[in-house]
């Protein structure tokens, strides 16, 4: 008969309350933690043994009889941990019997100091891990990688998103399009909601996840969500989160001169007519307060300002002062607000459970006019039908609105393009009103016609919305025909509909006559799978778990584009306004893998674990003959400390070893060419053959991998050390390999290369501080470093790009490591036996010159990545706090680039301290280096040139020796400050457990450069680019408060 | 379960065969889109009809690596080689003969710009060539010239109707002119090399080899009202199209001409406030090859006062973006492959130089320019630019002033069919480039803020192809000379 049971754990020293005890009905997963006096509650049946652990406490167990109030008291001993943690097929293991690396993180980690992004919390939690994403803070794009590159297709690089066993959605559907209008909508991963986690997992290695099949070939994270098991009766809990987002780091502009060239500038129609008035960069006269005719100056005709081009002719601009705005481009950002409210209702008694959650989060991004709404609710539930079978089930619903996401990417939509160029002197408030009078719909005002949109007309008529309804869950059946013989059926679904609008109104510089756009898409995945499981102890010394499953796996895509290229009517927009014929762009996909597996655990005196699986998979994306794979993995765990008798301070000590393979099959579709839809010449359609060359000989890709490790606990367990050393190989990747043109493709697709990734994750875990007066302090740092080396690619071929952009090519090359960025740089004297060896080579006028030969310029991936959380305790205080480091690892820049070329940056007043004229001093520029003589010797340059003739040279757009920045960094990544008030505080208000902290994210960095987190990173084609930054967002720093309370 | 498990991976969006018609409009499309865009962006200003005034790389010769035409025609050539291995079993020889046609442009204009390229192994990813070898020009030549010949003999053997045409609108007897006017080109260009008298004759000899006989003959795309297939220029900034002015030297030439085709070629300037048409003196151009800060405030009149783009010329209205000025057309402009006028400068010369007999060569040389005269009156009206239109023609005593009679030494005569075709190229790619590298005519001299002193005579090879192609390109550099803009490809005869 299962009952509540109720008690405290206390320290049998001093009698206090141990927070955080794990307590476990024996033999059963059924389990809880104390609260902060100490108190727990949970469900039992009759005679049932409760195990309390905790670090640094001796493990008690405690046969409850027929006693409903259990307390116990703990004694400080060597203990070693018994934690349950979530692993393939979403089977709970101890983590001793585990022959592999794995990471938790709390789900309470993830509430209080929020993301819009879930990935984006991961971020210095978890050795092994990295993260990076596009930085449009409203919920744009993460990137995750687990222990390295080790796929040449830098898209397949991310580890499987498992919610309650189930796969989901992890895509990015890209965006892009013509006119430069790409949009980051987001990944699918980031939108699972962090209040309904019970907690994520972390499955590092292709062993961990041999049991996902192909998908998880780069590891797992798999997400519990809360099930309302742990409470007994009812019980409702809320969580309500206030944040403030302001830029992190927004570039460094110069505060001296204005808009214009070699000193000049007088508007009269921003397009070219006045005196360097079409020019938008910043090499114009010194902001001294100077009378000049700016668009914003007054017309002599009342209601006209300068740059209202429709003014009555004749009509004259009355100059005003030139002065400098240092903060006109920081003043354009708004303080961003997020606000996220949520209420669950749990309810539990012996024949069931279930929750009932509700989640919304709304934020207004830190850019006028951009927004997003999301709503998820959340229901879970498992019912006992009878002694032998039970329900379980979990279902979600989200719904994510937004009325507009900024764009992205250097071009005329992107916000961050504008303020490369953006003329210093600007006013931005004189925009806010951006049409011409009466000319309203019709036609913007601006500072500039030339090249630019005005920032409040790109953010409040030119809207990128969405609109996204995705529902995600499952329901299993779990029949036990014995105590020793069970069955498992199961269902999971994802599937979203989202529908993408872009409006572009009329006098946009791309879309003149304005645009609209609708992209719909459609995704569906169902798995579909059954577990038959055996477990039996064989003897007193030996334990056997034998299984044997199956799996379906059912997914569609679909995507539709529909354009309105011209609109008749301003401001009207659907696609019966369309002045033109429509383009409509479709496409649909559809895959499926069916699988068999197995798996056997035998256990040796609970010290000793030998795990073995194998599996089958048959995918529907690879040709008959080769569409059937299988691998295996072998695991071993042994508990030293439970073999030998070790000295003293050695509480614990494991040793885990691992091998597997995993097959993985390809995207639907590779197999042969088509001819898809080209853009028809009126009447004429039009096809085309697809520019990559398929393949109908395609066979699955390996990846083999093993890892050793050691998890040790020394001082009671105050002290714990996990280190793990893996390797992977990659093997027969299909990847589409780049070709040359000439070839007649762009890339062919091919089974090729090998990819060794090895590396070292360290995990330490610390409490040097432990009070009899509660005062704790506790360390957990996370090490990793990660080698990804190219063994081999195809015949003939020793260099692959991965990607490019702005000439930098992310390459792979035999013999060296993964994520190699290759460009053009500056010519040099190769000459070791000349004075000037090494020295740059300018032109007879003085300017530097490029060298067109494509060389080394670094690696994005970094040397090491650490993690160091600190957290400290007193009573109901808490104090935790998180650094984020990486060290080494380029990234280049084109912010660097452009910002320089365009005299915005504030190094760009070097050469013109005393403004333009040469003959002063300190003004121009004699560039570094030397000039060859034209007989292979070189002299020294000494060709003075202007400041920005020297910034234009130095910086040309493709050298990316020039463009490129050490990307290491220190980031304060969040720090959180809590009270939880004691339950007698609120007398006889129904309040329990409330906690209120102030919480803070992205709080500080150092970092070489000082325009942009190197964190945030290009994203193109729905591709997220490592090493390249293309006019990047800058990143929120957050601060905020957070309540919770129980009822 | 699963009887379909094959099935599910056959790809329902799009098919694996198409008849050639599908494929004709973006092989023509694409690559004569490119070749405006080059026109715009290299043609014009290194041939000096247009200068910058800001952003003066192009102006100054600080040319990189070039991805186009490479890229934009090998892809187009992927196409151009299904229409040959479709044809090849359907005996559908128009539309064959169009893909060779095509082909063998894409080829001459890539030479032209690059030198060496990938021609004999070009392609063939398929037959599992990725590395392919970079052919000699002379080879590359050989096989356009016999292609072309090819296409002539094939085109109209066969009864299918062209569909697809965007070019000809399906009239299989220009596409024959075309072939043969463009072997005429071809044969012109490599005169320096390959005496090309016999086969200039036998083309005009042969009446199943006929050549262009008219404007209505030539080979240039006429665009739509409807986005996305208005021309080029039209869905430009503003600025990016005000960016390039006429240049000094046309406007010299022009004018000293009395050359009606000022009023085409550019816009007065604004600071004349003159309107559509204004006085010879309303147009002012810009010197090639200034740096940047000095092109940007240049002043014609030398008053430091009056400089700026307000002073300079815009390029013609007829070729102008929608976002430049409300009157702009979007069809006004065509991209011109080849004209009927080039074709007559090609026979004066020929004729000139004695590699035919046929014909008279003023009659060629004045052909070709009042013909060019007639054509921009057609577009002008297309555009509805009638005022335009009506001062297109030249005045009566243009064809007899002493710079344009056909008098004069022969060198003098080559010297005014030189001139008269590179004012009548303005915007025919870079055919202006081309032909100039092997006449000379007229004088270019680099600007004072240009990077290196000679006129460029060469594209440097896409990075792509180092990146990609690695020792097949190192062998074609090693072959040809370093890749620079400064060495000569082999027809380049100093």
């Amino acid at each position: 008969q299962s009952r509540t049971v109720t008690g405290k754990v206390t320290d049998q020293a001093d009698g206090s309350g141990i927070p955080g005890v794990n307590v476990v009905v024996e033999g059963t997963s059924n389990g809880t933690v104390t609260d902060y006096q100490g108190n727990y509650t949970l469900q039992a049946d009759d005679n049932a043994t409760l195990v309390f652990s905790f670090v640094g406490y001796e493990n008690q167990e405690v046969n409850i009889g027929a006693k409903s109030v259990v307390d116990v008291a703990l004694s400080s001993s060597t203990v070693e941990l018994s934690e349950v943690v979530v692993t393939a097929l979403g089977v709970e293991r101890e983590t001793k019997a585990l022959g592999y690396s794995t990471q938790e993180v709390d789900g309470k980690e993830l509430t209080e100091a929020r993301e819009t992004n879930l990935v984006s919390s991961l971020s210095g939690k978890v050795a092994g891990v990295q993260v990076v994403n596009s930085g449009t803070t409203i919920g744009g794009s993460s990137r995750v990688t687990i222990r390295g590159e080790s796929s040449l297709d830098i898209n397949a690089n991310q580890p499987l998103f498992i919610v309650d066993g189930i796969p989901i959605s992890n895509e990015v559907v890209g965006a892009s399009g013509t006119g430069t209008l790409e949009v980051d909508y987001g990944n699918a991963a980031g939108e699972i909601n962090p209040d309904d986690i019970a907690s994520i997992n972390i499955l590092k290695g292709p062993a961990a996840a041999a049991l996902y099949g192909s998908r998880a070939a780069n590891g797992a994270i798999i997400i519990t969500t809360k099930s309302g098991k742990a409470k007994k009766g009812l019980g409702i809990s809320v969580n309500s989160n206030v944040s403030f987002e302001r830029p992190l780091v927004l570039p460094d502009w110069q505060d001296v001169y204005g808009q214009g060239n070699n000193g000049q500038f007088e508007f009269v129609d921003g397009a070219g007519s006045g005196i360097a008035d079409g020019v938008d960069e910043s090499w114009g006269p010194r902001m001294d307060g100077q009378a000049i005719p700016q668009f914003d100056s007054p017309r002599n005709i009342p209601g006209f300002r300068g740059g209202d081009l429709n003014a009555p002719a004749g009509s004259t601009i009355t100059a005003t002062p030139w002065t400098k705005n240092e903060d006109n481009i920081s003043d354009f950002f708004e303080t961003g607000v997020t606000l996220t409210n949520n209420v669950a209702i749990t309810a539990s008694n012996d024949n069931g459970h279930m929750r009932l959650s509700w989640t919304n989060l709304n934020q207004d991004g830190m850019l006028p006019n951009t927004n997003l709404d999301r709503n998820t609710l959340s229901l879970s539930g498992g019912l006992k039908l009878s002694e032998k079978l039970n329900v379980n089930t979990s279902i979600n619903y989200i719904n994510t609105q937004s009325d507009n996401r900024p764009a992205i990417s250097y071009g005329t939509e992107s916000i961050m393009y504008l303020w490369i160029w953006y003329g210093r002197q600007i006013n931005t408030g004189s925009l806010r009103d951006y049409w011409m009078p009466g000319q309203e719909g019709r036609q913007q005002f601006n500072y500039n016609y030339n090249y630019h949109d005005n920032p409040y007309f790109t953010m409040y008529e030119n809207t990128n919305g969405q609109s996204k309804d995705r529902i995600f869950g499952n329901v299993s059946v779990t029949y036990k025909f014995t105590d020793e013989l069970s069955l498992m059926l199961r269902t999971g679904t994802d599937f979203y509909n989202e529908l993408r609008d872009k409006r572009r109104a009329y006098s946009t510089q791309r879309f003149p006559l304005g645009m609209y756009r609708e992209d719909d898409i459609f995704f569906m995945e169902r798995n579909s799978d059954f577990l038959l499981s055996y477990q039996k102890n064989l003897s007193d010394n030996f334990a056997l778990n034998v299984s044997a499953g199956g799996n379906q796996m059912r997914q569609k895509q679909e995507y539709q584009q529909t354009v309105a290229p011209q609109l008749l009517i301003p401001e009207i927009y659907n696609f019966s306004n369309s002045a033109v014929q429509l383009q409509i762009d479709e496409s649909n996909q559809e895959k499926r893998i069916n699988s068999l597996y197995g798996y056997a655990q035998i256990g040796y005196k609970n010290m000793l674990f030998l795990d073995i699986t194998g599996r089958n998979d048959w995918s529907s994306t690879l040709p008959e003959q080769n569409n059937s794979y299988f691998y295996p993995s072998v695991t071993l765990s042994a508990v030293i400390s439970d073999m030998v008798q070790l000295p003293a301070p050695v509480a614990f000590v494991k040793l885990r070893a691992a091998y597997a393979e995993v097959g993985n099959d390809t995207d639907p579709y590779q197999l042969r060419n088509v001819y898809v839809s080209g853009t028809p010449f009126g009447s004429y359609q039009a096809k085309g053959e697809s520019s990559v060359l398929k393949n109908p000989d395609l066979k699955p890709e390996t990846t083999s991998s093993y890892e050793f490790g050691t998890d040790m606990r020394f001082f009671n367990g105050r002290l714990g050390l996990d280190f793990t050393y893996y390797q992977n190989r990659t093997k027969d990747q299909i990847l589409p390999i780049t070709l040359d043109q000439s070839t007649g493709y762009t890339a062919k697709i091919i089974n090729a290369g090998e990819i060794k990734n090895y590396g070292i994750e360290l995990m330490l875990n610390a409490r040097p501080l432990q009070n009899k007066n509660g005062l704790n302090w506790d360390i957990n740092l996370n090490w990793t470093r990660n080698r990804s080396e190219v063994l081999e690619l195809a015949d003939g071929i020793d260099a692959y790009t991965l990607t490019e952009r702005n000439g930098a090519y992310v390459q792979a090359i035999v013999g060296e490591q993964m994520g190699a960025i290759y460009g053009v740089g500056f010519a040099r004297v190769k000459d070791k036996n000349s004075p000037y060896y090494g020295q740059i080579i300018h032109s007879e006028e003085g300017t530097p010159l490029r060298d067109p030969d494509l060389v080394y310029q670094g690696n994005y991936n970094p040397d090491w990545m650490l993690g160091v959380q600190n957290m400290l305790s007193y009573k109901g205080l808490s104090l935790s706090f998180l650094f984020d480091v990486r060290e080494g690892g380029i990234v280049v820049s084109r912010t660097k680039t452009i910002g320089s070329t365009s005299g915005q940056l504030e190094e760009t007043l070097y050469g013109r301290p005393n403004g333009y004229d040469l003959s002063l001093a300190e003004n121009g520029i004699i560039s570094e280096g030397v000039i060859e003589n034209g007989d292979g010797t070189f002299r020294p340059n000494d060709v003075k040139i202007s400041s920005r003739n020297w910034h234009n040279r130095y910086y040309e757009r493709n050298n990316v020796e020039a463009a490129k920045y050490d990307a290491s960094y220190v980031k304060l990544r969040e720090v959180k400050i809590g009270y939880t008030f004691p339950d007698k505080f609120f007398g006889n208000l129904p309040f329990r457990n409330v906690n209120l902290s102030v919480v803070g994210r992205n709080l500080l960095l150092w970092t070489e450069n000082p325009h942009f987190d190197p964190d945030v990173i290009s994203m193109s084609g729905g591709t997220l680019q490592p090493g390249i930054e293309n006019m990047a967002y800058p990143s929120a720093r957050s601060v905020g408060f957070n309540l919770s309370f129980n009822l | 379960c699963d009887d379909d498990f094959q099935e599910i991976n056959k790809n329902p969006n799009s098919p694996e065969d198409v008849p050639p018609s599908l494929l004709l409009p973006t092989i023509i499309k694409n690559p004569v889109n490119e070749s405006a865009g080059l026109a715009w962006g290299y043609g014009n200003v290194v041939m000096q009809y247009t200068g910058k005034i800001q952003f003066t790389n192009e102006d100054r010769y600080n040319w990189g690596p070039q991805g186009d035409p490479y890229n934009t025609f090998f892809t187009a050539l992927r196409d151009v080689n299904n229409i040959l291995q479709i044809t090849e079993e359907s005996g559908e020889n128009n539309y064959r003969g169009v893909a060779l046609v095509m082909k063998s442009w894409m080829y001459h204009v890539m030479t032209d710009a690059y030198g060496d390229v990938p021609y004999s192994e070009a392609l063939q990813a398929k037959d599992g060539v990725s590395l392919p070898a970079f052919d000699p020009q002379s080879d590359v030549y050989t096989g356009i010239l016999a292609d072309l010949q090819k296409a002539n003999e094939l085109l109209g053997t066969s009864g299918e109707a062209l569909e697809g045409d965007i070019l000809y609108e399906g009239d299989v007897n220009k596409w024959k002119k075309f072939a043969n006017s463009l072997r005429l080109r071809i044969l012109m260009r490599l005169s320096d090399r390959v005496d090309p008298s016999s086969a200039m004759q036998a083309i005009l000899n042969d009446p199943a080899t006929p050549v262009f006989e008219s404007n209505e003959d030539q080979a240039s795309l006429t665009y739509l009202l409807d986005a996305p297939n208005q021309q080029p220029l039209y869905t430009t900034r503003s600025g990016s199209f005000d960016e390039y002015r006429l240049s000094e030297n046309m406007e010299a030439k022009l004018k000293a001409l009395n050359d009606p085709r000022l009023y085409v070629y550019a816009q007065p300037t604004t600071a004349s406030e003159a309107g559509l048409v204004g006085a010879p003196d309303d147009y002012e151009g810009v010197p090639n090859g200034l740096p940047d800060e000095e092109a940007l405030q240049y002043s014609p009149s030398g008053d430091p006062e009056k400089g700026g783009s307000n002073f300079i010329s815009r390029v013609g209205l007829m070729f102008s973006c929608r976002a430049c000025d409300e009157l702009s057309s979007p069809i006004a402009a065509e991209t011109v492959i080849m004209s009927y006028a080039e074709l007559q400068f090609i026979l004066a010369e020929a004729r000139e130089r004695g590699f035919i007999s046929t014909g008279a060569a003023e009659d060629y040389y004045m052909e070709g320019i009042s013909s060019t005269f007639d054509y921009y009156e057609s577009r002008l009206q297309a555009g509805g630019f009638t005022e335009l239109a009506a001062v297109v023609q030249p005045e009566a005593g243009y064809f007899a002033q002493a710079d344009v009679a056909y008098t004069g030494t022969q060198e003098e005569k080559l010297q005014k069919i030189g001139t008269q075709k590179w004012i009548a190229l303005f915007f025919n790619g870079m055919e202006a480039w081309f032909d100039w590298r092997r006449t000379g005519y007229p004088e270019i001299t680099p600007g004072p803020g240009a990077v290196i002193n000679t006129v460029p005579v060469r594209f440097q090879y896409p990075s792509d192809a180092q990146a990609l192609n690695a020792e097949a390109y190192e062998a074609a550099i090693k072959r040809q000379g370093a890749d620079l803009i400064t060495t000569r490809v082999w027809w380049d005869v100093d």
